[in-house]
């Protein structure tokens, strides 16, 4: 059986593509005065190469640094004046860049993101790069070395990837890489992924479709098409890690168990059920893992389960803390015990439907702004190759049934392709001083 | 490069007038038990969000079981009187709908968040969380047992660490401000169970309490909802008492230390006591803080330390506001061998705010950042609803939204000047670092 949900989400949006190969997307929804400009380019850390990782994300960093008719510090300056918000984000697939300014001041962003886009390269010097690989290498220190269990992703990730495939390395970079990093590799990148028919530029707000297809055409039309990239790799899912593990001491009070396996990706029917899956087994107190693990079972401060939704596969993890004097292994197994579960009898037709209204009720409060209704669409045209396709997604939940959950459960979620890394705390003061250090 | 020369350099747009924001205008009344009901419906999303506001916070601890208000809230949801913790779980689970509660220094807080097709049910689940729970013996435990695990596992962070030292240097061990809301493990371990369920039946009463309610629904028929659900409720909390004054007299000017082995970046917080929400300088404070942290790439703190140096990832800072005093915070986290120099220059920027008018062009930008911003506030079903709270909780007039951008308008370089000296004085913060020392002090 599957399930219907009445409260579904629209983004209508039209589609149009400028002569020099740039995506337009328009959505508008003029319940406030606010627009988003969004610009998107298909090129993310998957697009690095070993020994020069966090390259993406530090050129994002140096596209904030300014352009030839806006320079140093002019960027948040200007937007800020008119009482808008920027900021952008570099992730495995993509890197963005977005502003949301209230209807009256849209032309400033479009007027910004061409000049980075066209007189980037003449103000991109030795010293500028130098100031944000210092900014990038303490984003890494406070928000992955700093913190607890802030390397275990890192680690897990490697666990799960052969070292040559793009999503095996983090997104930050390795600092070992961030220190090699040329200016010359963030030219080279610029020039090759930062351009026209590489981006796709979302308008979601109140504007018109006519209104900003035209001012499109104005701010990039002329803007040359730039070099042809080659298609984008073609899905590929990676190499069982035959349960791969490994255990690593980290400041923390309690150990934590992590568990990923490579799924398909972002989009396709298998990953939609196994967002539900996800949100059947640990969203929500009455789900399956939180009373296994947290209520009945009482080994667990928490668990979770999240899904990447990634174009080259998607990414399933499961992540659990341990109660005082519980040992992580009660957790994984505790852990396998439900998914097998769910591999041999099955969910009941309740938790199918309590699970999709949560991915509703998640979608409804994510994609109430115009922010993140750009950010989707240009997601879609992106890694799915079309903005309207936001909605092959966000439909394909009333379609899953009892039987897609068993058996995506049975064909992904098995041992052999899966990772696990345990983290334990780290040993007392005295033993410390024979471990070697890893520097 | 050559091509790109090829491209034209277009003159920088001229933005047209700005809209004026009409912020929304909820209807409010108050229902025979007490209880403030404030609705904002609009239909932008089929959602609802619910957010009910009890004086139940952490300020109404019993003395000797600190951590008492933050167990109560934390088990609402585990067992009514009419449903196991289990039943209660299944049937949120089943609408889809999340259902948490939070408990902060003054307050304790529900919050709901429902598909608008289950509004009915869920008004429902809510009003029994709220008012019919029933601490069953073997929930208790468990939560107990999870806040301890939780108390340890905060102290594994140096930012958490940081935190809760300036809060306690600021405000003070007498004041409940210097504490976290989430109390002390002590207090937790020996909290009995019947002290919780007294505290929620001397703390969660109507008269005080306030529900906004905004998103996709109709206003008489929510009016009719929670006169169903809340039938029978009734009774006012006791007043709840609060130390005089803090101990920021005794603890300004110093520095505290807090080393940490193997720090990969130094925690700094320079903290002090911030402004009362109901002061006429409030909307001066807000601005002078713009200024100096409130932005953290364009404020003069962000400015100098990330964009200039290169020492952090960010450095911003803001007010905490409360009902009995207000608390102010500049915040960084930087590489260990600058720490510093890196406090030695957010104190710089703060004494410069001090001796120094702030210039017209950057108090217009501030003030337009603030002013023009304000449509983003009021986007989203759960947007609007936390600006009306912030206005029921401080008791601030019902016009506040409609009025703010002029009040902001208002402020002069004097007025920022006048608030920089007496909150941004650099002689009146605690310096606290977590990490390494800094040499030479």
């Amino acid at each position: 059986m599957s399930t219907i949900i009445s409260s579904t989400i629209r983004i209508p949006s039209t589609t149009r593509v400028l002569a020099n190969g740039l995506r337009v997307v328009a959505h508008e929804d003029p319940s406030a005065p606010i627009v988003t400009v969004h610009l998107m380019f298909r090129a993310g850390s998957r697009d690095e190469r070993p020994g020069r990782t966090g390259l993406a994300h530090l050129l994002e960093h140096l596209m904030f640094e300014g352009s030839q008719h806006a320079p140093k510090g002019h960027f948040d300056d200007a937007l800020e004046r008119v009482g808008g918000s920027n900021n952008g984000s570099t992730w495995l697939d993509r890197t963005n860049y977005y502003e949301t300014v209230p209807t009256h001041a849209v032309e400033l962003p479009l007027w910004l993101e061409r000049d980075r886009m066209a007189f980037f390269l003449p103000m991109l010097t030795g010293e500028v790069l130098e100031l944000q690989r210092g900014v990038v290498m303490n984003e890494r220190r406070q928000v992955i070395e700093n913190r607890p269990y802030g390397k275990a992703d890192e680690e897990l990730h490697e666990l799960l990837f052969p070292p040559d495939h793009p999503y095996s390395w983090p997104t930050i970079g390795y600092m070992r890489d961030l220190e090699q990093i040329t200016l010359e590799d963030a030219r080279a990148f610029y020039q090759t992924y930062y351009t026209p028919g590489n981006a796709v530029l979302v308008f979601a707000g109140d504007i018109a479709a006519d209104r900003a297809f035209e001012l499109a055409e104005r701010y990039f039309g002329d803007l040359p098409a730039g070099p042809e990239l080659p298609p984008p790799p073609a899905p590929v899912m990676p190499p069982a890690p035959n349960g791969a593990r490994r255990v690593m001491d980290d400041d923390v009070s309690f150990p934590r168990i992590m568990q990923a396996f490579a799924v398909p990706a972002y989009g396709t029917p298998d990953w939609i059920a196994l967002d539900v899956l996800a949100y059947l087994l640990a969203d929500g107190d009455s789900s399956r893992l939180q009373r296994a693990l947290v209520r009945d079972g009482r080994l667990a401060q928490d668990v979770d389960s999240y899904l990447y939704p990634t174009a080259l596969c998607g990414v399933f993890g499961f992540v659990s803390t341990a109660r005082s004097e519980v040992e992580p292994e009660a957790l994984e197994h505790a852990i396998r015990q439900v998914v097998d579960e769910v591999i041999e009898n099955g969910v009941t037709d309740e938790e199918l439907t309590g699970a999709v209204r949560r991915v509703r009720r998640d979608q409804v409060s994510e994609l109430a702004t115009v922010e993140e209704r750009a950010d989707a669409l240009a997601y879609a045209a992106t890694v799915l190759g079309d903005a309207d396709a936001v909605h092959t997604v966000l439909d394909g939940y009333a379609e899953v049934t009892t039987d897609d959950l068993r058996r995506v459960a049975a064909e992904y979620l098995v041992p052999e392709r899966g990772a696990t890394l345990v983290v334990v705390p780290r040993p007392g003061q005295d033993d410390e001083d024979e471990e070697a250090g890893d520097e | 490069m050559s091509e790109v020369s090829t491209v034209a350099v277009l003159p920088p747009p001229v933005p047209g007038a700005p809209p004026r924001t009409r912020a929304p205008r909820p209807e409010r009344w108050t229902m025979d038990n007490g209880l403030r009901v404030i609705a904002l419906p609009r239909s932008t999303v089929p959602q609802v969000v619910l957010r009910m506001a009890f004086a139940a916070g952490s300020a109404a601890d019993p003395a000797e079981f600190p951590g008492t208000a933050s167990l109560t809230g934390g088990l609402l949801t585990e067992g009514t009187e009419t449903m196991s913790a289990d039943e209660l779980n299944a049937r949120l689970d089943g609408l889809g709908a999340a259902v948490h509660a939070s408990v902060g220094h003054d307050f304790a807080e529900v919050e709901a968040v429902f598909l608008s097709e289950t509004l009915a049910e869920g008004i429902a689940l809510v009003a029994e969380v709220a008012i019919r729970p029933t601490f069953p013996e073997r929930e208790v435990e468990r939560i107990r047992a999870e806040s301890l695990d939780a108390i340890l596992s905060r102290l594994d962070e140096p930012a958490n660490v940081a935190e809760d030292r300036s809060a306690l240097e600021v405000f003070g061990p007498a004041h409940p401000y210097g504490h976290p809301p989430f109390g002390t493990a002590e207090g937790i371990r020996t909290v009995p169970r019947e002290a919780l369920v007294a505290f929620h039946a001397a703390h969660y009463r109507p008269r005080g309490a306030f529900l906004v309610a905004s998103g996709d629904f109709d206003t008489a028929e929510l009016r009719a909802l929670l006169d169903d659900a809340f039938a029978g409720w009734t009774g006012e909390p006791p007043s709840i008492g609060y130390a005089a004054d803090a101990d920021v007299a005794l603890a300004a000017g110093q520095l505290v230390v807090v080393p940490w082995e193997d720090a990969a970046q130094s925690e700094i917080r320079l903290a002090g006591l911030g402004l009362d929400r109901h002061s006429p300088d409030w909307f001066a404070g807000s601005v002078a803080n713009y200024v100096l942290g409130g932005s953290t790439i364009t404020g003069r703190l962000g400015s100098n330390l990330r964009e200039d140096k290169g020492w952090t990832y960010g450095a911003r800072s803001y007010f905490l506001p409360g009902l009995a005093l207000g608390g102010w915070l500049a915040e960084t986290a930087v590489d260990v061998e600058v720490t510093a120099a890196a406090v030695e220059e957010m104190l710089g920027e703060m004494r410069r705010l001090v001796d120094e008018r702030v210039p017209d062009d950057e108090l217009r930008r501030a003030k337009d950042a603030m002013i023009l911003s304000l449509p983003r506030y009021f986007e989203t079903p759960s947007g609007v609803a936390g600006r009306f709270v912030t206005l029921e909780a401080y008791s601030l007039p019902h016009h506040y939204w409609d009025t703010f951008a002029d009040r902001v308008e208002a402020v002069t370089a004097e007025d920022v000047q006048r608030v920089a000296r007496q909150v941004f004085h650099p002689d009146r913060v605690v310096r606290v670092v977590v990490g390494a020392v800094p040499e030479g002090h």
